[in-house]
């Protein structure tokens, strides 16, 4: 290349170098650098070596905040991710598919805090709509959805179900397409029921998919932040965070910036380890398979 | 029918149909305290119809209680805006990468994309600290700035993977003719770059409409915050007015259901490249 063409190459990609180094990647490692400080924001931070780490570990708010993660991506994986390919699969092919579609898919394009309003509308104990309805029908159940626990955490993912299953069943029929006629038609030629096909041939070949879907959709639960605020705010006493959550508190609510640094750190360690573990095991079994 | 004839037994239908019935229901119910007056909201049980449309009423007075309107033109600023900066920059970056490869091309693409790998959590405390520092904090461009820095990782993947496909004699000819990469970008790429450019806006648009964290943490007066944070703040207080509410939700949805509905061919785009390389 020419002298003058490497300069202007660079040149072109520097905008967003600088944009990303400078906004997300530099701060970044400072965040990695403040959580081993213990810091208000205003006055000098003081350098505290692994406490925030180890007191993590004892603070039962964070405890039980991990444990209502682990609630988070568990159910995600369940529900949104599982029923997606279930009515994927119900809705692939079936007259009035677009129909069926769009209706799943509404509640992806409005925002996590309208999803989460619109959830606290229908979980509210006296007005809502849920214990009307039970009531209605004649069902003896008034719950408490957001303050009882860990019912606050499930009412939440069932908001959160309500938005998710349309991405996961978008994505399962974009897979769900992709796999040729003829190995279906043989094997009920070969006088295999819907459901032997099913499991031995369509869902195996919706395994690069299916890598993504579950991939997203942990990641995004371990993101989850806006719908948990606007719910619950992470109550009642701090029952119903996350790690993300429990984060945003410690910081912004506490100023405790660097145990807010430390539990950002734990959350991106997991988030990455999670991702790299599943996305690795499935790399090797696509080999293996192949 | 794909996977041959497949007899549709009644079983699927009455799942599907309850599924919508279930997944309707909240979206209707909104819809229909959103059109009722307070009095009726507290007095009706939650199916009976309004004694009159509010929904007009309603949303006059969101507007002038709430000031909506602020935060609304504020979000459409940031959203077009950060969106804007982040297509420019990668487009720019990613005909870099791709035709004119600089040295170490794969190990900038890297680093650009791994800003996408960390949690926003990891972001948050540095940078609003250096917003503090250097007098960004409760600005406009200050929110422009990490909105755009957010969307270009994205962004670059979408143009780079869609610079590959833009096929080589095209710019041979281009070289041939005597242009320099300036030229050819601006005058080649560039105009035939409406398919990414349409998926980045409508992904990473809606992405910054519906933000809340980072216009709650980076903002502290209401002229600047954007859109979710003022209604969240809303319904933030145990309950509130809920036909209001109902109805600055719907109101705040509007734009990303346009969104949608006018870009919904680059939807189908987008989600294909989110799997192949997200």
């Amino acid at each position: 290349m020419k002298k003058g063409e490497v300069a202007v190459s660079y040149l072109f990609v520097l905008p967003a170098l600088v944009l990303v180094v400078v906004l997300l990647l530099v701060p970044m490692a400072q965040n990695i650098y403040y959580s081993f400080f213990e810091w208000d924001g205003l006055s000098k931070p003081l350098f505290n070596g692994l406490s925030n780490y180890t007191r993590l570990v004892v603070d039962r708010d964070f405890l039980i905040s991990l444990r209502n993660t682990l609630i988070w991506v568990g159910f995600t994986l369940v529900f949104p991710v599982m029923g997606g390919l279930l009515v994927a699969v119900f809705v692939d092919g079936v007259v009035g598919e677009r129909f069926f579609k769009s209706i799943f898919f509404i509640p992806l394009t409005i925002s996590f805090v309208a999803t989460g309003i619109i959830w606290t509308y229908m979980f509210s104990k006296e007005l809502g709509v849920l214990n009307n309805l039970f009531e209605l029908i004649g069902l003896p159940l008034k719950p408490s959805w957001l303050t009882g626990v860990p019912l606050n955490t499930f009412s939440m993912l069932i908001a959160w179900t309500w938005q998710q299953l349309g991405t996961n069943m978008v994505l399962f029929l974009m897979g769900l397409s992709t796999i040729p006629v003829e190995p279906i038609e043989a094997s009920i030629i070969d006088g295999a029921s819907n459901f032997q096909t099913f499991v031995h041939i369509k869902l195996p070949m919706l395994r690069p998919i299916t890598t993504v879907v579950i991939t997203m959709a942990m990641v995004n639960s371990f993101k989850a932040f806006d719908i948990i605020y606007v719910m619950t705010r992470g109550g009642p006493y701090h029952s119903s965070e996350t790690l993300a959550v429990t984060m945003f508190r410690e910081t912004f609510t506490f100023f405790h910036l660097g145990y807010g640094a430390a539990i950002a750190v734990v959350l991106s360690i997991i988030v990455i380890g999670v991702s790299a573990l599943y996305i690795r095991r499935m790399a090797n079994k696509d080999l293996l398979y192949y | 029918m794909r996977g041959g004839a497949r007899a549709r037994k009644i079983p699927t239908y009455v799942i599907l149909i309850v599924l919508v019935l279930l997944w309707v229901l909240p979206v209707w119910t909104t819809f229909l305290v959103s059109f009722k007056s307070s009095q009726d909201f507290v007095s009706q049980k939650f199916y009976q119809l309004p004694t009159k449309v509010s929904f007009v009423d309603n949303l006059k007075n969101v507007l002038k209680i709430y000031r909506l309107h602020e935060h609304f033109l504020n979000s459409v600023l940031y959203a077009v805006a950060g969106a804007a900066i982040a297509i420019a920059v990668s487009s720019l970056a990613g005909f870099s990468l791709v035709r004119l490869k600089p040295p170490l091309f794969f190990l900038l693409f890297l680093i650009i994309y791994s800003g996408t790998l960390f949690p926003f959590q990891m972001y948050l405390i540095p940078v609003y600290r250096l917003y503090n520092v250097l007098g960004l904090y409760n600005t406009r461009v200050g929110l422009i700035l990490i909105y755009g820095a957010i969307c270009t990782p994205f962004a670059l993947f979408v143009y780079r993977g869609f610079y590959t496909t833009i096929p080589k004699e095209i710019e041979d000819a281009a070289k041939i003719d005597g242009c320099g990469p300036v030229r050819t970008f601006f005058s080649i790429f560039l105009p035939q770059s409406l398919p990414p450019t349409a998926v980045v806006a409508l992904f990473q648009m809606t992405w910054i409409w519906n933000d809340l964290l980072f216009g709650m943490v980076l903002s502290r007066t209401q002229n600047i915050r954007p859109i979710m944070v003022a209604l969240a703040t809303m319904s933030g207080y145990g309950g509130g007015n809920i036909p209001y509410i109902m109805t600055a939700v719907i109101m705040t949805a509007i734009p990303t259901i346009l969104l949608f509905v006018l870009l919904q061919k680059y939807f189908i785009k987008g989600m294909t490249l989110s799997v192949a390389g997200g």
